[in-house]
């Protein structure tokens, strides 16, 4: 056989090309001249990436490179191939987010994984407390359910988090809640808070730094759910405090989806004992385990498509080219205040948060249901959005957020009047997502027959498809 | 699922060579180690570029209702296929490890428990059932011995020996205890290495009969393994890749949960919204949404079995791989002038793969480093590739035998084992002299 050139590892840029094209043009500006640059279908208004994110071409482009080199000789990219660049991936993200060492930063597929394994990493016993909020995601605030049902003895404690609210009073009440907390908590026991940087439903950035030191200051171990965090907001973890992030980087970053990462300063490193599931790497803890094996684990546990976790290069490499976080940070944070009060003001209903101290890039606006209606389903919408705006006209002249209004508005007196003929019990609430669907709520959906799938689909008015209103009529997750 | 895929209305290109033409492998590549990590084939690639294209045209649409019912179809394809009895007892895992370790996880552990495994239990699962014993309150892991040269009906005797064994370890915990412990068994259907078909039906009986939870480990089976009726077979819990001898997309894996014993599985992972105290009523709907993730693998699973019939099916293509890997096999072991590790008469142990002797002498270490050589020779410098370990005081190589391979890459894999040992045994002695490293390593994963 020809002893042809032999294989070596390569860094990300040597087997991608498709982000060359960024050096050879400049970015338009923000705004719908950056449409063509994502993959939404023809007349898709899309006001929701906090729930999934979205790929940009490029990404998209570059991740068919990585996996394409994945197929060529998959013994070589699992064995050595993805190591380097993986490493490359987490020192970048290492310095975004402000860890002072690389070994501080693994990745995870999501940052429901994320704050799953490290909340079943610690030990939990009889008299321990963990500490959520009624607004805590779903995936976590289950999480926390079922390590409840498991270990007999230990207390959840549940922070009431209702807006409309400000920060200096989510403080407060934070600070009587944990002292509370504390005098009640057997002596010796640990206690573990779950803590929201930025809240997924309603979206409000948190003064989760704060709200840290008040946990630490009596010996709080922090947990941070930043899932929405890193590209909507600076991170600097290195003096946050906490003792765990955890960040979706497929939200606000622009990777492919399954990407996040997991900080744990060196400290908190001692209590990770495993990985889920448990890798091949794992040693019993003692005098044999070395002090980052907890960071090596990481690495592999399980074959998983590492294109999701190489991505956040491409993602960065075109964030910059588009302006740099700065520049988007700042747009899309006065864009959600311009674009929030223009969609109150054509619904005829309020912003939730009009001082603008829980805003970044998302806005939550009031639907405009009869009070009495509102009253029973709680209602209540949450619009986060990327490149829509009041500066770039649309084709028919209204911007992104008006279109999105009247539609609304059809929309709730569709579901008021078919709710109303349809004789739906008061006060219904379905249990979960797949009973949403079969429940007598056809107000709240039309059958979509030209789909062809059976699903119902949502009532749709112009161009504008709307999906997963935020209600508790459903477990569905934004 | 409507999904006319052109490329299946020619005729597919020969088993051998030629069907690299369906697989986008570095032409330099002679890939005999499929068994590691799958192959995707490049129509499945194709096949599922829609799916992703849907994605990204509207996110929300798609997370919240198109993959939903997309994949509740594949499910109840993969339920007829593994012959589940329902549909609801089969859900989507990234991965084998995932779905062992939720199993593993789900068990409410007690003093006393007993947790089999067995030597050749796959290292990431050996590890797991240590991690669990490594917590209070400590369930203890026995260990199942399995030495080759052997034949099935050896195993099930050792096995019902064994387990007869924990039966009386139980009895006398009982006793201290005033209550009666569970053991749980760690079975391979397929072994990884030695990559090597186990009697796993008749060993799920056995436990049966003795009170034993039976959670099968059939990473390799599904693709590999012919006509497989798990309604039959009857296991407690049963895991397998798809993205292995299956061609799906990595990662993509199943967890087979037989209705009775769904309420065993408190949670998945991670956590579903849809967790509620004493699971099981509503296992699958907790397992269709368990955090963001690349959707599109789960629905690989039926492109890659669109793919698999336009081939011929199930037994067209294993009855090639399964005679390459035996005359590959034999004609390699007379290369090297070493054995096969199946010394069945009927060869009960081979399916797809085939395990080697390397021709070391019997005093050659048994040092990881030893692995990492080969792999520097072998999987960089020669371009070529098949799995090493070390058994019962010998080195082994396992060789997957796939729909592109021929019996000829057995001989340049031989001519490429034949230097390489040469130069290992120069460069590390042949462990006569001091040994190289001092401790005697664990060898490194092998998949």
């Amino acid at each position: 056989m020809s002893n042809t050139q032999s294989i070596a590892p390569v860094p990300i840029d040597q087997i991608v090309k498709a982000t060359n094209i960024l050096q050879q043009s400049s970015a338009p500006k923000f705004g719908h001249e950056l449409l063509p640059y994502f993959s939404f279908k023809q007349g898709f208004l899309n006001l929701n990436n906090g729930s999934y994110g979205a790929l940009p071409k490029v990404v998209t482009e570059a991740c068919n490179e990585l996996m394409a080199w994945q197929e060529e000789n998959t013994d070589f990219y699992y064995r050595i191939g993805f190591i380097p660049p993986l490493i490359g991936v987490r020192e970048q993200l290492a310095q975004l987010v402000g860890a002072s060492d690389v070994d501080e930063l693994v990745m995870v597929p999501n940052a429901s994984t994320g704050l799953g394994v490290v909340l079943r990493n610690f030990l939990w016993q009889c008299g321990d407390t963990i500490i959520r909020c009624n607004t805590t995601y779903a995936t976590v605030y289950k999480t926390i359910q079922y390590i409840h049902d498991v270990t007999p003895g230990l207390e959840i404690s549940e922070f009431q988090l209702l807006f409309p609210t400000t920060r200096q009073a989510i403080l407060d009440g934070w600070q009587k809640h944990i002292t509370n907390v504390k005098a009640n908590a057997p002596q010796g026991q640990k206690i573990v808070a779950v803590i929201d940087s930025v809240v997924a439903n309603p979206a409000a950035a948190m003064p989760w730094k704060e709200m840290v030191k008040i946990c630490k200051d009596v010996g709080i171990w922090t947990i941070i759910d930043g899932a929405h965090s890193v590209g909507q907001e600076d991170l600097h973890l290195a003096d946050c405090g906490a003792d765990f992030f955890v960040s979706n980087c497929h939200k606000w970053l622009n990777t492919k989806r399954g990407a996040a990462f997991l900080w744990m300063p060196k400290e908190s490193q001692k209590i990770m004992l495993t990985t889920i599931p448990t890798s091949a790497s794992y040693v019993t803890p003692g005098p044999d385990r070395p002090e980052t094996n907890i960071v090596s684990q990481f690495q592999y546990n399980g074959t998983i498509d590492y294109t999701t976790y190489l991505s956040v290069h491409v993602a960065l490499q075109w964030r910059e080219w588009v302006g740099g976080e700065a520049a988007i940070h700042q747009y899309c944070n006065n864009l959600a205040k311009k674009g929030g009060a223009l969609l109150a003001q054509t619904m005829s209903t309020k912003v939730m948060d009009p001082n603008g101290e829980f805003t970044m890039a998302m806005v939550n606006v009031t639907l405009p249901f009869p009070s009495d209606f509102q009253a029973q389903y709680d209602a209540s919408v949450g619009t986060a959005l990327i490149y829509g705006g009041p500066e770039s006209a649309h084709k028919s002249g209204m911007n992104d957020f008006e279109i999105l209004g009247n539609a609304l508005v059809t929309i709730c007196s569709e579901i008021v009047s078919e709710h109303k003929s349809a004789n739906v019990p008061q006060n219904c609430k379905a249990v979960s997502f797949s009973s949403y669907l079969e429940q007598p709520l056809k107000g709240a959906v039309a059958l979509d027959s030209n789909n062809g799938i059976g699903a119902p689909r949502p009532v749709t008015s112009t161009k504008v498809t709307l999906v997963g209103y935020h209600t508790q009529l459903a477990s569905i997750r934004p | 699922m409507a999904n006319v895929v052109s490329q299946y209305e020619s005729k597919p290109p020969p088993f051998g060579h030629e069907m690299r033409k369906c697989f986008s492998f570095d032409p330099e590549y002679i890939n005999m180690n499929h068994g590691s990590y799958g192959s995707l084939p490049s129509p499945v690639a194709e096949a599922i570029k829609p799916y992703y294209a849907l994605a990204e045209a509207n996110p929300d649409l798609f997370h919240r209702f198109t993959s939903i019912d997309l994949i509740r179809d594949v499910r109840k394809r993969m339920a007829k296929f593994i012959g589940a009895a329902h549909t609801e007892e089969v859900v989507f895992v990234p991965n084998a490890s995932h779905g062992l370790n939720t199993i593993l996880r789900s068990f409410i552990w007690e003093e006393g428990d007993i947790i089999s495994s067995c030597n050749t239990t796959y290292n990431s699962i050996s590890r797991t059932a240590e991690y669990i014993s490594d917590i209070p309150p400590h369930p203890e892991v026995v260990q199942f011995t399995l030495l080759f040269p052997t034949s099935h009906s050896e195993i099930i005797q050792n096995w019902r020996a064994y387990v007869r064994s924990l039966n009386e370890m139980r009895d006398q915990s009982a006793q201290k205890l005033g209550r009666r412990p569970k053991i749980v068994a760690i079975i391979d259907s397929i072994i990884s290495v030695p990559g090597a078909l186990l009697p796993w039906k008749e060993m799920v009986k056995i436990c049966k009969e003795e009170d034993v939870w039976s959670v099968v480990d059939g990473a390799h089976s599904i693709g590999q393994e012919l006509d497989l009726n798990l309604a039959e077979a009857n296991p407690d819990f049963w895991v397998t890749n798809c993205h292995k001898w299956m061609y799906a997309k990595r990662g993509c894996a199943l967890l087979y949960v037989p209705k009775r014993n769904q309420h065993i599985i408190k949670a998945s992972f991670p956590t579903s919204h849809a967790y509620k105290k004493g699971g099981g009523s509503n296992f699958v709907e907790q397992f269709e949404w368990n955090g963001t993730i690349d959707f599109v693998p789960y629905i690989s699973a039926s492109c890659a079995l669109d793919f698999r019939a336009w081939l011929g099916g199930e037994h067209v293509i294993n009855d090639y791989c399964h005679r390459i890997a035996l005359e590959g096999g034999k004609r390699l072991a007379q290369i090297l002038g070493t054995e096969i590790i199946d010394q069945d008469q009927d060869f009960q142990f081979t399916l797809s793969m085939v395990n080697v002797a390397v021709p070391f002498p019997p005093t050659m270490s048994s040092a990881f480093e030893i692995d990492m050589a080969f792999r520097r020779k072998l999987l960089i410098k020669r371009k070529i590739y098949p799995a090493f370990f070390y058994h019962n005081g010998k080195w082994w190589i396992r060789c997957s035998a796939q729909i592109w391979s021929q019996v000829e890459d057995f001989e340049v894999l031989g001519q490429a084992i034949l230097e390489a040992s040469k130069e290992i045994l120069e460069e590390f002695g042949d462990g006569t002299e001091k040994k190289t490293m001092g401790i005697e390593d664990k060898v490194e994963k092998v998949n």
